[in-house]
């Protein structure tokens, strides 16, 4: 089975055409999507202005993190189900879609980007924990994530404009 | 009123708008990054008003400094959400979700200079009173969220 055909036999299936046939399907899963995405990015966001030095100043990095964590995996997990389901409807058509590459790119390079910070710079973490001005590595660890994420969010509202 | 949504229509920056779908995708994205800024913003703020996270930290140190954030992001929304409903507000004007929303932006905005950002910024309020500010805000930017998602896609 060839890839679009396998795309085009994920969009046929049952779950497919919830996204795409029933009258609450897709603006549920939209706006769901949307909803996770605020509570998963809108939380990272605020751990990447802490790294920056800019928000949360008064607490120390590890204490941000570890409040912020559940809420952004909690987010996350929403955003990835409702999007996955999306994509099922709309598969082959999102698979050639230049802004969904981009986003999904955006999203791999985000997650090896938290990989880097958490395998390499947090080892050091100790040292600066609660200092406002971090190192140069971890306040652009901060910056990187801000701007993939950015890319992500505006690219999949791009989706909207260039798909159907 | 009418006649100030027929010249919004009929402005070039608005046609120029209706005319792109890479503009009205690009302002979208924009709207959406602003949205993410402070929903995002009013969780963390609020789990500290609340005193369901960071309650070791005062408050001041917590939420003092994040209200450049929010405020950038309510201003990238709105400037975003102005031109992207420029082509058509005649139309949205008279749609339900559309007032609903631009009520509870209104509220969720007057709440948050009026006494949410102060309480941020350390200004006194007892246990009980920030609580509530705390789950004021967040139920507001919820509630403003919510009607967006609403609004775009029930449209």
């Amino acid at each position: 089975m060839s890839i679009t055909e396998w795309l085009a036999w994920l969009e046929a299936s049952p779950v497919g055409r919830v996204a795409t046939e029933s009258l609450w399907g897709f603006p549920i899963l939209v706006a769901v999507h949307i909803m996770g995405l605020t509570v998963s990015v809108g939380t990272i966001v605020w751990f990447d202005l802490r790294l920056l030095g800019v928000a949360l100043r008064g607490c120390p990095v590890t204490d941000v993190y570890r409040r912020l964590i559940p809420w952004a995996t909690a987010g996350f997990l929403v955003m990835v189900v409702s999007g996955g389901w999306l994509f099922v409807g709309y598969a082959t058509s999102a698979y050639v879609n230049i802004a969904f590459r981009i986003k999904i790119a955006a999203i791999v390079l985000a997650g090896v980007n938290a990989l880097a910070y958490h395998r390499l710079t947090e080892r050091h973490v100790r040292e600066w924990d609660a200092l406002v001005r971090l190192p140069l590595p971890a306040r652009m660890a901060g910056l990187v994530s801000i701007a993939l994420w950015v890319t992500a969010i505006l690219a999949g509202r791009m989706m909207s404009y260039t798909m159907f | 009123m009418d006649a100030l949504f027929q010249w919004a229509e009929g402005t070039s920056l608005a046609q120029f708008i209706a005319r792109s779908a890479a503009v009205t995708g690009l302002l979208s994205g924009v709207h959406l990054v602003g949205l993410t800024l402070v929903v995002g913003g009013a969780l963390v703020s609020g789990l500290r008003l609340l005193g369901v996270a960071f309650a070791e930290w005062p408050v001041r140190d917590v939420t003092g400094t994040m209200d450049r954030g929010m405020t950038l992001g309510m201003s990238l929304s709105v400037a975003t959400g102005a031109l992207l409903v420029s082509p058509r507000i005649s139309s949205a004007s008279g749609n339900g979700i559309f007032q609903l929303k631009m009520l509870l932006l209104a509220a969720a905005a007057g709440f948050y200079f009026a006494v949410y950002r102060p309480v941020m910024r350390g200004a006194e309020a007892g246990p009980v009173a920030r609580r509530a500010t705390g789950a004021a805000g967040l139920v507001l930017w919820l509630g403003v969220a919510l009607a967006g998602c609403a609004f775009i896609l029930l449209e």
